[in-house]
């Protein structure tokens, strides 16, 4: 042993486990097991139920722009897109605001206020889905207006009036269109943009935006104060500095955050289900009346489903769930390979 | 540990098995007729919310009179023949408009395999309520003729000044506004209700309507069939329930949607409903009285053998040539279990026959407040041998001649029905017009005369919400409605409201009050907690080191440089220094 230098053995390293450690390490290791086997549990039940209409509806499920199982005439075209239009408006309406609000809180906010304003995000989070549906419905979409003349005489702008403004004046850009609207005609009522894409989508916007901001802030505050102050001294105002480290050292953990709040919003049900007109076309003009999604679609349904029906419902459930599932696992690598993710996995 | 987490399991299987054991023993329990519930359990329903006012009113009188429980879920007629059907589906009884297995229909929804009955419980209209204004006044009057609302709902007509619609208004100055058809976007009893008249009587526009919607025919025939999800065409706006539709006609703003609902509606919501055009020529209100007319001619089915024993076929309804008829009436079923099956037991068979006995007899008083019309004797005599079949239910003979129901009398005829006031001639199809309101806008008339024209239409259930009101206009106009004499035993009413905000409470002075303190609770709530969190621990640093101030130390974490004169002085010359 002794005059065999030359070549380097690593040494194996052993680790004897403490008496404590093995049930320590057996049940954190069972827990995560038991988490991964409810997840795939969840989606081998959806792909078990919705087999049957699967298999009824072969590829044309995908292609479909129509619900009506009991017929045999079904699919996820429209709802799928339409999902994910909603996602979408509410993640450009949503994402701005928290990245502002996370930033300002971060970086701008005086010590004073700090707390007092991550308590109001965090309280915004914790508003229940119903609440904001009902508020959109009743008080964001219409305004409010004096109920006691029959002139409809509005106290403040509801949602339809933006709506209307955009169509009017930005109308030339094809996602902006509303088909019959006529902007020179003052008898046209604030109906066709009621009940649409863009009500749902930032009525969604607003119920996603705590979360995002919270995972931005949280990767704002991790931004290293040596790389701070370096930038400090090297004579960068604060808004240099921050756009050459807070928001560089950030960037995926803003990527990260969209696509959480991303993932939520593909889900919401409730809201969405309050407010739109559901629609089983492709509708890609936002801010005409009529959207649908899949869990809108799923809550709608379910309860006065026939058994087929009921499986229909799960493979657009089934569909839901992976691209969830997708979103998700692609914020996570986002994450996990930044920098700042990397400190804080 | 593994031993007695294993000696655990080993017990808990063996306790399993025994439940499963004793379970399986006595599952087969035939209820004998005899047998009587020992207690009034809760129930729950689920189904129409065409009939829920009246439901949900009858329950909340059941419980504070007699504390018997019964839940109702108004989530729609095929959610409610759905969760009946389903053996954990939690429903003791469900509602629904239209019977499993409709004929014509574009589903299958096929029977149950639980033993059940059908039992009538409440006739209505299903009206058109509108949303329209006419220079700045809220047009109150509307007529419409049968094609003419059937191409409304078909997307034939889309425009409010149509010539058609004109034609059935002589005295409105129709505008250019785009007709909104507000439909269910949830399976509906209402819905197949619709659309049931509309492809009886107007099988053009139906046809219409299918092509558009692309569904097929069926029985035989190109028509597509009776269906409870009316299709959304463009331009259309689809809203769960009875409440949504009714919430969204009634948003002030959203003038020019037109939706298709329960009377009783239109009346909570204050909404005016369109008169529809019946075979006689008269244009009529679903009140209380037009719609027992017109179910005069309802067929019955009488065949008690029949899994469809009293079930409705409405065909002679919809043309009934009594000028007093409102062609859209029907009557709502509710499905009683049978059997001791499906998780229903005899203290809940016990409940749901004394409350279906209590709304049979009693609770046919409040059908004309609530905007509803009162079942006939026959029915409700039918309705009472159905309660029997119900296991666990009391016996005890209700006394039917008690009953105090507006449509009975001595010689065995309608009372509701004969009584009813005749049509006013302004309402005949023609060059006049009434001015009078409708529905829940009765008392606003539409042109400036409201003089003598509140009580002239003798609608029964003309002022809803105001229980007083409508007795005096019922006893001095048709008589029909509330007679004073009951009204020592009548529960109060309060109809149920569709869900919308008070915004006029803006300038209420309480309201005012009440949103101050809202919001300062809710500023509390946020405001607060960090405040006292930040006044917890100053305390504490000072008792350690008292000499030291904490602002400074919380001002060291984020160095503050001045950065504005440093980069003054170097951005002038930047390349001479580095070149030098």
């Amino acid at each position: 042993m002794s005059g065999d230098l030359l070549v380097d053995q690593p040494r194996t390293l052993t680790t004897k486990h403490d008496r404590s450690d093995v049930p320590f390490r057996l049940g954190t290791r069972s827990a995560s097991f038991v988490v991964l086997g409810i997840m795939s549990l969840a989606g081998v039940f959806l792909l078990v139920q919705g087999g049957q209409a699967l298999g009824a509806d072969g590829p044309k499920f995908l292609t479909t722009q129509a619900w009506d199982p009991n017929s045999g005439v079904f699919g996820i075209a429209a709802v799928l897109l339409g999902t994910i239009f909603i996602a979408l408006t509410a993640i450009v309406v949503a994402v701005p605001l928290a990245a502002g609000t996370a930033l300002y809180i971060s970086e701008y906010a005086p010590r004073q206020i700090k707390q007092t304003l991550v308590t109001l995000v965090d309280l915004m989070a914790a508003v229940p889905s119903v609440v904001y549906g009902l508020w959109g419905l009743f008080l964001f979409q219409p305004g409010i207006q004096d109920s006691t003349r029959a002139d409809a005489h509005q106290i403040t702008p509801g949602a339809v009036d933006v709506s209307q403004f955009l169509a009017t004046w930005l109308g030339w850009i094809p996602i902006f269109h509303v088909d019959g609207f006529n902007p020179s005609d003052p008898l046209t009522t604030k109906t066709i943009f009621t009940a649409s894409t863009f009500i749902a989508g930032v009525v969604v916007a607003m119920m996603v935006a705590p979360i995002i901001c919270s995972i931005m802030r949280e990767v704002f505050t991790q931004a290293p104060i040596g790389e701070r102050e370096g930038a400090l001294a090297l004579g960068a105002t604060r808004w240099g500095m921050i756009r050459s480290v807070v928001l560089p050292f950030g960037r995926a953990g803003m990527i990260g955050g969209t696509m959480l709040g991303l993932g939520r919003a593909l889900g919401e049900t409730i809201a969405v289900y309050l407010i739109i007109s559901p629609i089983f076309t492709i509708q890609p003009h936002i801010l005409q009346s009529g959207a649908n999604s899949i869990s809108a679609l799923i809550a709608l349904r379910y309860s006065e489903a026939s058994p087929f029906e009921i499986s229909a419902l799960m493979a657009a459930g089934l569909a839901l769930f992976i691209m969830t599932l997708i979103v998700n696992f692609g914020a996570s690598l986002i994450i996990s390979r930044s920098r700042s993710g990397a400190s804080s996995d | 540990m593994f031993k007695r987490n294993f000696a655990a399991a080993v017990l808990s299987a063996l306790a399993v098995v025994g439940i499963v054991g004793s379970g399986a023993g006595s599952a087969p329990a035939e209820a004998r007729p005899m047998d009587v519930g020992a207690s009034y359990a809760t129930i729950s329903g689920i189904g129409s919310t065409w009939s829920a006012n009246a439901i949900q009113q009858w329950a909340r009188n059941v419980l504070s009179n007699y504390q018997w429980k019964v839940n109702y879920s108004d989530a729609g007629s095929s959610a409610g023949r759905q969760a009946f059907a389903l053996p954990n589906g939690g429903a003791d009884f469900a509602v629904s408009e239209i019977p499993y297995a409709l004929k014509n229909s574009d589903s299958v929804d096929p029977v149950p395999a639980r033993q059940f009955a059908y039992m009538p419980i409440v006739a209505g209209g299903t009206s058109f309520m509108y949303n329209l204004v006419i220079g700045g006044k809220r047009v109150t009057n509307l007529r419409l003729g049968g094609a003419t609302v059937s191409k409304i709902f078909a997307g034939a007509i889309t425009k409010w000044n149509d010539p058609a619609i004109a034609a059935d208004n002589p005295s409105l100055a129709l505008p250019a506004i785009t007709i909104v058809p507000v439909v269910r976007s949830d399976g509906s009893g209402t819905s197949a209700q619709l659309t049931a008249w509309m492809r009886s009587q107007f099988p053009d526009v139906y046809a219409g309507l299918c092509q558009k919607a692309h569904k097929p025919g069926v029985g035989g025939s190109s028509l597509c069939g009776i269906t409870s999800n009316f299709p959304a065409l463009p331009g259309f706006k689809a809203q769960s329930g009875s409440n949504g539709v009714a919430g969204y006609v009634a948003q002030p703003q959203y003038v020019g949607s037109i939706t298709y609902v329960e009377y009783s509606y239109a009346l909570n919501s204050h909404f005016p409903v369109a008169k529809i055009l019946n075979t006689a020529g008269y244009y009529t209100e679903p009140t209380a009285g037009n719609v027992a007319v017109a179910l005069l001619k309802a067929q019955i089915n009488q065949d008690q053998s029949s899994t469809d024993y009293l079930t409705q076929i409405l065909g002679a309804v919809y043309t009934n040539p009594d000028p007093r008829t409102y062609p859209l009436s029907s009557y709502s079923y509710m499905l009683v279990p049978t059997a001791l099956e499906y998780g229903f037991t005899l203290n809940k068979g016990k409940t749901l026959a004394a409350f279906a006995n209590y709304f049979l007899c009693q609770g046919q008083q409040d059908a004309d407040v609530l905007g509803y019309s009162a079942l006939p004797i026959n029915l409700v005599q039918a309705g009472l041998d159905q309660v029997l079949k119900i296991p666990g239910g009391d016996p005890t003979t209700v006394n039917i001649a008690k009953c105090n129901n507006p449509t009975f009398s001595s010689d065995g005829s309608n009372k509701l029905a004969t009584t009813a006031p005749q049509p006013q001639a302004c309402d005949k199809q023609g060059k006049t017009q009434c001015a009078t309101g409708t529905g829940g806008a009765a008392n606003i008339s539409t042109s400036g005369s409201n003089g003598g024209s509140s009580g002239s239409t003798g609608s029964s259930g003309s002022s809803s919400g105001n229980p007083s009101d409508g007795g005096t206009v019922g006893s001095s106009g048709s008589g029909a409605s509330v007679s004073g004499g009951s009204s020592d035993t009548r529960p109060l009413t309060v109809a149920g409201k569709p869900m919308t905000i008070p915004t006029s409470s803006v300038t209420a002075t309480p309201g005012l009050i009440a949103a101050a303190v809202a919001v300062l609770l809710v500023l509390g709530a946020i405001f607060v907690p960090p405040i006292m969190s930040r006044l917890r621990p100053r305390d504490r640093p000072r008792n350690v080191s008292p000499t030291r101030p904490r602002r400074r130390a919380t001002k060291s974490a984020i160095p503050k440089v001045h950065l504005q004169s440093v980069r003054r002085e170097r951005a002038p010359t930047p390349s001479s220094t580095e070149g030098s």
